[in-house]
């Protein structure tokens, strides 16, 4: 019984730490080659 | 009874919000002096030639009025439904000679303008996909929170598709300052105004920037009240197609204050309503001056950009 409970604690606050990573987490965005110029609409 | 569109052509601009205030700068810069009423003041409004409506929607009730006396309208309402009726008085604007441009704002408005610029660069252009960031004012928050609840369309190999707001998830890249955000399909008349403007494309696909905050309580009422403006938008464009027998893309974008955008677009558009026929137009559509009307938003102290490279 004991080690059920542990085992439920751990996966707790493992869900926990997994659910404020996913909402906090700021992640990465991809790289891009390139980028913006400014241009008048006749070019 | 016509409205003449000379030079007794009068202006009016319904709504005191961020945009109604900025249409009203921007034809007062140019010597004229649009007067600004609210949407209650309805009789003083049919003894204008153009009245813009950037009061908070919906729209289509008070632009049948101001048709029905040959009074001609831009409206810079965003809202499906809204769109799409102001799009059925056609007919009606015919009969009585007035002009209406429905959804003359960014997105849908400066996006129909911008693919009718990037098209020349295509001998057949088939895909369009549109990605907008940020809002203007209060009403344009809660227009962005209702479009991430409800049914998103798009254009797909020549039929309407259907798919939850809030789902198809996109990293969009626009200018900077504001770079990659997550886009998700959402509740816009824009696949259809698009599709309109261009019957030759293939897929449409219109992307709002969101949150996962936005996108989790969009069921919810607005659980703050939204800001009087919002921070710098953006908006992308993005269309493929052929030039030369080669698979060619082109990808312009914009980063200003949504509601600057609107109001330029809907100021110069009210300029130059009167050199289209009676009925309604859409920006984009080969029957209004759209690189006139572009050129002019341009001059007004915005700035486009062309992404150079591979994403």
């Amino acid at each position: 019984m004991k080690f059920i409970r542990r085992v439920i604690f751990a996966a707790s606050v493992a869900g926990i730490i997994a659910g404020i990573l996913r909402v906090r987490g700021k992640g990465g965005v991809p790289p891009q080659q390139g980028g913006w110029r400014e241009v008048t609409p006749k070019q | 009874m016509a409205r003449g569109h000379s030079k007794t052509v009068t202006y009016a601009v319904v709504g005191s919000g961020v945009v109604g205030t900025r249409v009203v700068q921007h034809l007062t810069s140019l010597g004229l002096a649009p007067a600004l009423y609210s949407h209650k003041q309805r009789t003083e409004l049919l003894s204008k030639s153009v009245v813009v409506l950037a009061c908070a929607r919906p729209h289509a009730q008070l632009a049948t009025m101001l048709i029905d006396e040959g009074v001609s309208v831009v409206s810079v309402s965003d809202n499906v439904s809204d769109i799409m009726d102001l799009l059925a008085l056609h007919d009606r604007a015919v009969a009585h000679n007035a002009r209406l441009v429905p959804g003359a704002a960014c997105v849908p408005g400066m996006s129909g303008l911008l693919v009718s610029h990037v098209a020349k660069a295509f001998d057949v252009m088939d895909e369009v996909h549109v990605a907008v960031h940020g809002t203007g004012g209060p009403s344009c928050a809660r227009e962005h929170h209702d479009s991430l609840s409800g049914r998103a369309f798009g254009w797909h190999d020549g039929e309407w598709i259907e798919r939850p707001s809030g789902s198809g998830r996109e990293l969009c890249w626009f200018p900077d300052p504001i770079d990659a955000k997550d886009c998700y399909r959402y509740a816009s008349a824009e696949p259809m105004l698009l599709q309109r403007i261009a019957p030759s494309l293939q897929r449409i696909t219109a992307r709002v920037s969101a949150t996962r905050r936005d996108r989790l309580t969009a069921h919810l009422p607005m659980l703050s009240p939204p800001h009087a403006e919002g921070g710098v938008g953006g908006l992308r464009v993005e269309a493929r197609g052929s030039r030369n027998g080669v698979r060619h893309n082109e990808i312009v974008g914009m980063a200003e204050k949504v509601a600057s955008v609107a109001a330029a677009v809907a100021a110069h558009t009210a300029l130059r309503v009167g050199d289209c026929a009676p009925g309604v137009h859409v920006l984009g559509e080969a029957t209004l001056p759209n690189a006139d009307i572009l050129t002019a938003v341009l001059a007004s102290g915005l700035t486009l950009h062309q992404f150079v490279g591979h994403e």
